[in-house]
């Protein structure tokens, strides 16, 4: 589809991982292209632009959305949450959900990982210890190529069980 | 070595790169920033010519910055690999999508606005799209010379004998159609120039191939190239070379070398690349016993446009033929061009083509025996020491070796595998359902298959080792990680082979500039057979300069010497080891590389090392709708040793469920009237989702020839294993469809629909 550049512009104030961001903005623009081109969070990843497959996945105001179906200048005021606030940036200390992906091999290729871990994060927040069904259900929207989903499974299971230690 | 005496292998140590991959920071090439953007005018017909084009228009719009046709690149053929060579554009388009024109602009929305601007008159030529009628003399003509390929011919003992002496004969013919790789991340690449030095950001598994084809299209020495791959998002057989390279650098270049990026949407990736389709003719004779007296398949492939690599040539033809001991078989194939986009290598790529007919077949002939699945599998398979195939070859063009199975588990792994699915239990005859539930019926079935998956290539690589002062480790690798681990897997070895840690070995990759090379890159699993072959001899170099250094110090013979722990000392005394850091006054450099021609060596003299696979599937038919459940698989896999448990694992269950979706999903659609793939989106191209995957029960076999040092044939006799469990998805369902409702389903993949109306013609017969 040819997308033609539109003149109509904003000045949006989006509040990304905690930190606010003065930005001006084309009123086409998609909130994954902002985050990934204005701000350098290139974490949120674009697989298909068209929100089939869920690598885009970011938290706005804790629900899991699709940022490449998202018009940014919609972002206003709203707490968007993408893969590089999880953990401590600063201690580099990683998110339970981070580290069970890590050690259970729910990674390989690595480029649905952020969007999945979104995902996750969302579903944990809601529903701490869900069970296999239920975890299937809250990555239905992500498309993983490499891993087949079962590691990924095991890993959202051990990040629930790290969390559930807490 | 033992397994009890290794300390890093065997392991399930976190691949290096996760920690970055979870936290965001990986750089994958789109997350590079480039001064341009390209896009690519696709042609609109399947088949036709550029009578004119005209790109003064686009030219005019502001932030175009270049603009290329076949005219900038008329009669300049790219060496593509194995087979058809072609131009980076031409003024013969030969399918939907093929290269038009491609513009470079300042933003992504210029650079799509001028492709609109670009007028084109175009002679629309006759198209084909079926490879038999493809093949045929009156089919319109892609190439001057003709459509097709081949005959490629395996064959061994008297095939005419072979059906004359058997008691039952069946002949069969299906269709298997393609599947895509569809990797999340699609094509991309990023060229930038620098006088005349080119530096391509690509994501890639052949880096060394790119290097070579860039060189040679622009006539500079491979020097002034460099390819830098470090994180690919999934390739499977689907990031090789192909023309959008050649197109990225050349923009670059006509913009004054400012920096491009080209990056596939996903229709447009969507539309790109597959594994061919297979048109297979299937003819088996067998005693009453069951033994098998004679195999033949005839097979026409649809290649495409542009068929690159080894999509149907011999050698692949032949894992799939020598799996049963019949002393008489013939394989024909022929590739045929078509008007489709281009067929590749992807994950066991020919093998859903032979597995899919011989294994529904062999049910078959079962089945008029009156012999259970599983038993004339048995009676059939080789075994460790028979030679393959069982007589010599009367016709062999792809130049396959005979030669005997050094190790072949297969009837441990056929009953292991049995075992888990339930097999004994609920078999109850063909097309007699497990289970009945309404309109549901339960099947399970079978499909057996000998690959050769990871072989070493030891003639394409070199690889360096660098021993610190500390004794600890760089390796210096070729080797392309996609996320399959190779570069954690070579660092495994490292630490094994110098009695070092994980954490002690550090690799280099991903940049052609290291030296360290592979001709063919990231294909065929051959990366843990090849490089880490390779990476054990460089390690035992290094070993023995250290020891040719310290023995003075010891007063002792370099071959008394041992190296190990970032120490030295006189063996059987590790107590008068001395630290390395004492000993070296630089590090150590140890390097390998394989002897020229020296490919699929033996893994000792007349033994070549095939791996048997199966796969069991149990599925649960609706025959009111036709879609199947997939209930349960067990793919069963022999990697020999695995050097890290937890990969293989991964391994072995992503290549499952990719053998899955292309079972009963996945499907490359194409409507003739409007020239336009339907397919072009994870909506109508279907791939699996957690909530379509089953239970997954894995058979991992285990065993290696403990006289063979490491370093000699495979690293620690691991054997290569990404593709072992790809392949047999339709064939074990289709067998397990028969087993449920008594109807044979002979075209892939097995979705609802196609489904639904073989149970209604079924019924109506």
């Amino acid at each position: 589809m040819l997308v033609k550049a539109i003149a109509t512009r904003k000045t949006v104030k989006l509040v990304v991982n905690g930190k606010e961001h003065i930005l001006d903005i084309g009123a086409n623009e998609t909130l994954a292209d902002v985050l990934r081109v204005k701000l350098n969070l290139t974490g949120t990843k674009i697989g298909c632009n068209r929100g089939e497959c869920g690598a885009c996945t970011v938290l706005i105001n804790g629900i899991p959305t699709l940022s490449c179906l998202t018009l940014a200048i919609e972002c206003e005021e709203k707490e968007i949450l993408t893969i590089e606030g999880l953990g401590n940036p600063e201690t580099g200390e990683l998110d339970p959900i981070q580290e069970a992906f890590v050690e259970n091999f729910g990674v390989q290729c690595g480029f649905c990982t952020p969007g999945m871990i979104m995902s996750v994060k969302a579903l944990l927040n809601k529903n701490p210890n869900p069970s296999e069904e239920e975890i299937k259900e809250g990555i239905q929207g992500n498309l993983c190529r490499c891993t087949g989903y079962t590691q990924i499974i095991e890993s959202i299971q051990a990040a629930s069980r790290k969390i559930g230690r807490r | 070595m033992a397994r009890e005496t290794m300390k890093v292998i065997g392991k399930a140590i976190p691949v290096m790169e996760a920690r970055d991959k979870v936290t965001g920071r990986t750089v994958y090439v789109d997350d590079m920033k480039a001064e341009l953007f390209v896009k690519i005018l696709g042609s609109p017909h399947a088949h036709a010519r550029v009578k004119s084009i005209d790109t003064s228009r686009a030219k005019k719009l502001a932030g175009v910055e270049a603009i290329m046709t076949y005219k900038e690149v008329a009669h300049r053929l790219i060496p593509f690999g194995r087979y058809q060579s072609c131009s980076a554009m031409d003024e013969h388009l030969r399918h939907v999508g093929d290269y038009v024109a491609a513009v470079a602009a300042t933003s992504e929305a210029i650079a799509e606005q001028a492709l609109e601007l670009i007028d084109v008159d175009y002679e629309v030529l006759p198209a084909v799209f079926d490879p038999e009628e493809a093949a045929k003399p009156t089919a319109p003509k892609i190439y001057p010379e003709g459509n097709v390929r081949g005959p490629s011919l395996q064959e061994w003992g008297d095939i005419n004998k072979g059906f004359a002496e058997a008691d039952v004969v069946v002949e069969d013919n299906f269709d298997v159609t393609p599947q895509m790789h569809s990797a999340m991340e699609t094509h991309v690449c990023m060229a930038r120039w620098q006088g005349d030095e080119l530096t391509i950001w690509c994501a890639t598994q052949t880096p060394w191939e790119l290097r070579g084809m860039v060189a040679y299209f622009f006539e500079i020495p491979e020097s002034k190239v460099t390819v830098l791959s470090p994180n690919i998002g999934g390739g499977f057989g689907g990031k090789y070379v192909g023309k959008y390279q050649v197109v990225t650098c050349l923009l670059s270049k006509m913009a004054g070398g400012r920096s491009t990026k080209l990056t596939f949407t996903r229709e447009e990736d969507n539309c790109y690349l597959r594994r061919p389709r297979g048109k297979i003719y299937a003819k088996v004779g067998a005693r009453k016993d069951g033994t098998i007296t004679a195999l033949q398949l005839r097979g026409y492939f649809d290649i495409g446009a542009y068929e690159r690599h080894y999509a149907t040539w011999c050698s692949s033809l032949s894992y799939g033929t020598i799996s049963y001991k019949t002393e008489n078989a013939r394989f024909e194939s022929y590739s045929v061009y078509t008007n489709h986009f281009h067929a590749q290598a992807m994950r066991s790529v020919s093998a859903p083509f032979f597995t899919f007919p011989i294994e529904q077949v062999i049910d078959e002939v079962a089945e008029k025996l009156g012999l259970d699945p599983v038993e004339i599998r048995l009676k059939n398979m080789p075994e460790t020491g028979d030679f393959v195939p069982a007589t010599p070859y009367v016709n062999n063009s792809g130049g396959c070796k005979r030669a005997k199975l050094d190790i072949y588990p297969g009837r441990q792994m056929i009953q292991q595998v049995v075992e888990a699915i339930d097999w004994k239990r609920k078999w109850k005859g063909f097309g007699k359902p497990a289970a009945i539930n309404g309109a549901k019926r339960r099947g399970i079935g079978l499909a057996y298959m000998m690959e050769h998956c990871g072989y070493c290539w030891e003639s394409v690589a070199t690889i360096q080792v660098i021993v610190n002062r500390d004794g600890s480790a760089i390796v210096h690798s070729g080797a392309q990680e996609i996320g399959q681990g190779i570069n954690t897997t070579l660092r495994m070895l490292a630490a094994e082979s110098l009695g070092i840690s994980f954490e002690d070995v550090a690799i280099v990759t991903a940049d052609t500039r290291t030296g360290q090379y592979d001709a063919i890159g990231a294909k065929a699993s051959h990366q843990l057979a090849t490089h880490g072959h390779l990476l054990l001899r460089a390690v035992e170099e290094a070993k023995q300069k250290i020891r040719n250094l310290v023995a003075p110090v010891f007063n002792a013979k370099p071959e008394e010497i041992e190296i190990k722990g970032k120490e030295a000392y006189i063996k059987g005394h590790p107590e008068g080891a001395k630290p390395l850091r004492d000993l070296l006054s630089t590090a150590v450099t140890g390097s390998a590389a394989g002897a020229p021609g020296n490919w699929l060596p033996d893994v000792k003299p007349g033994f070549r090392p095939y791996q048997p696979v199966v796969l069991a599937a149990e599925v649960e038919v609706d025959i009111e709708t036709g879609v199947v459940k997939p209930i349960k698989l067990v793919p069963g896999m022999f990697p020999r040793r695995m050097i890290n448990s937890a990969v293989v694992r991964g391994q072995a269950i992503g290549g499952a469920v990719m053998t899955l979706g292309m079972s009963l999903w996945e499907e490359v659609k194409y409507d003739e009237e409007a020239s336009t793939y339907l397919s072009r989106d994870f909506t109508d191209y279907k791939i699996p989702r957690a909530l379509d995957i089953p239970e997954i029960e894995n058979v991992l076999l285990e065993e290696v020839d403990e006289t063979i040092p490491p370093h000699e044939g495979l690293p620690y006799g691991g054997g290569g294993l990404g593709e072992l469990t790809c392949w047999g998805g339709p064939a074990a369902i289709a067998n397990a469809i028969y087993n449920a409702t008594g109807v044979r389903i002979k075209r892939s993949p097995l979705t609802a629909e196609v489904v639904l109306e073989a149970l209604d013609k079924e019924a109506t017969k």
